[in-house]
């Protein structure tokens, strides 16, 4: 289920070519990205509002934004599939917390969709064999543990907001973010912040 | 705290969930460039991406791919995804618009071309005020006024967020002559100032000035503004007309 979708997004090894493209402002280029990993953002913001029309609004915001941004990415190292899907997920989770008028404590989502941080990430990473060994993990993950996970990513819950939304005390909800995580990386055989 | 402390909350940083004061701490490492931090987030950030990755796949519509061109300015080209019944129908429509344009006038081809520009201008005025919109309504944004005592003052506020940018809104700015240009400037504590953007002022002397970027508040005095020539310096060559001086923010 999940190969056709990352071939879908195919990005080869002239991946950071259509960053210098981009920063050229050649808008075939955002033709070409969009073609690339359009759909896994669309599949990504579609999982967060659970609405089709706004998820094509705010893939189409999302990639008015790469263009508008694209300078502040290095072209020699920077990973634009990994960052466009941070801005598109920064995106849905800004739209969700707006429509539901929740609001956190002075957290800002951008600070995970700054480009310095996707300089020298796998510029294939979405097609890579990673991706799919992701999804089989986090389906060998115990229900629990997946759903903090998901809550966190796709909903954009704090731990605090996990613990009602659950009901369980906060200090099991952090546990499990932690033993999930945990749980991930090892399935994946990748010590913990290594 | 050092970055053997911070490396267990990587992966929660990644995933924005990170508690204080481990996520500000690692804000400020990666704000000063630490190495350490800087790669240890950019692997956590890899599993992040790639549980979005995960979602269940789904399939847009046939139009959003124009509707993106189209937003920035550019008309929908022969798409790689376009069904073999699609070919046939836009070879056909094709024809149909070459013969009448072909028996129509030049006005069309203008009209569509001024068209495309304000389509252009539009987007870059709608992607400028939502960079201006995040910053102001971020909750970590300070903000700081100029000009209040001044008898011929340039006056305005400038808005500055650690992890947005910092935008800048003047009045009363004096029209610049033909072969200058405003640039902004954000002056640190105790290094050069680093430019920020050239801008112009509109024929009413009010202006608005967006840079996006990340910026180092604590560490930041203050943000001006200079006239210097079209192509812009590296550092400031004219005595600022605008300084806006930042309050202090704990570090």
């Amino acid at each position: 289920m999940m190969l056709p979708l990352m071939l879908a997004v195919y990005a080869g090894s002239d991946e950071r070519a259509l960053i210098g493209r981009l920063q050229r402002r050649d808008p075939q280029a955002l033709a070409e990205l969009y073609d690339r990993h359009g759909r896994v953002a669309y599949s990504l913001v579609l999982r967060v509002v659970r609405d089709k029309a706004i998820a094509e609004d705010l893939v189409q915001e999302t990639f008015l934004r790469v263009w508008n941004r694209v300078r502040s990415i290095d072209p020699e190292k920077g990973a634009i599939g990994p960052w466009l899907l941070a801005i598109a997920r920064n995106s849905a989770i800004d739209y969700l917390r707006s429509s539901a008028r929740r609001e956190r404590n002075a957290v800002e989502l951008d600070e995970t969709g700054h480009a310095s941080l996707y300089r020298e990430l796998e510029a294939d990473l979405l097609i890579s064999d990673q991706a799919r060994r992701v999804k089989a993990a986090m389906e060998k993950l115990a229900p629990n543990y997946r759903t903090v996970l998901e809550l966190a990513y796709f909903e954009g819950l704090s731990q605090s907001e996990m613990s009602v939304r659950m009901g369980q005390p906060l200090g099991t909800i952090k546990t499990w973010v932690r033993t999930a995580l945990q749980s991930l990386r090892d399935e994946l055989g990748v010590a913990v912040s290594s | 705290m050092n970055c053997d402390q911070l490396r267990d909350h990587y992966d929660l940083f990644a995933l924005d969930i990170a508690e204080q004061p481990e996520r500000d701490e690692i804000r400020d490492h990666l704000n000063r460039g630490c190495d350490v931090c800087m790669a240890g987030v950019r692997r956590s950030l890899e599993t992040a991406t790639l549980i979005g990755a995960t979602a269940p796949p789904a399939q847009p519509s046939f139009q959003l791919r124009r509707r993106i061109l189209a937003s920035i300015g550019e008309g929908e080209r022969w798409s790689r995804s376009m069904p073999s019944w699609g070919w046939a129908l836009a070879m056909t429509a094709l024809i149909v618009v070459a013969v009448y344009f072909a028996a129509g006038s030049r006005q069309y081809t203008q009209a569509a071309a001024r068209l495309r520009d304000q389509v252009r201008d539009q987007t870059a005025q709608i992607g400028r005020l939502t960079e201006a919109f995040a910053i102001l309504s971020g909750p970590r944004t300070i903000e700081a006024s100029f000009g209040g005592t001044q008898p011929q003052p340039p006056q305005g506020k400038v808005f500055v967020n650690p992890s947005r940018g910092v935008v800048l809104i003047a009045s009363n700015l004096p029209r610049t002559p033909a072969d200058k240009t405003y640039e902004m400037w954000i002056i640190p504590k105790a290094a050069k100032p680093v430019p920020a953007g050239l801008f112009q002022s509109r024929d009413d002397g009010n202006a608005m000035h967006v840079q996006p970027g990340t910026v180092d508040v604590p560490s930041t005095a203050a943000i001006a503004v200079t006239v210097e020539n079209q192509a812009g310096a590296d550092q400031p060559t004219t005595q600022p007309l605008i300084v806006a001086s930042l309050p202090a923010t704990p570090r």
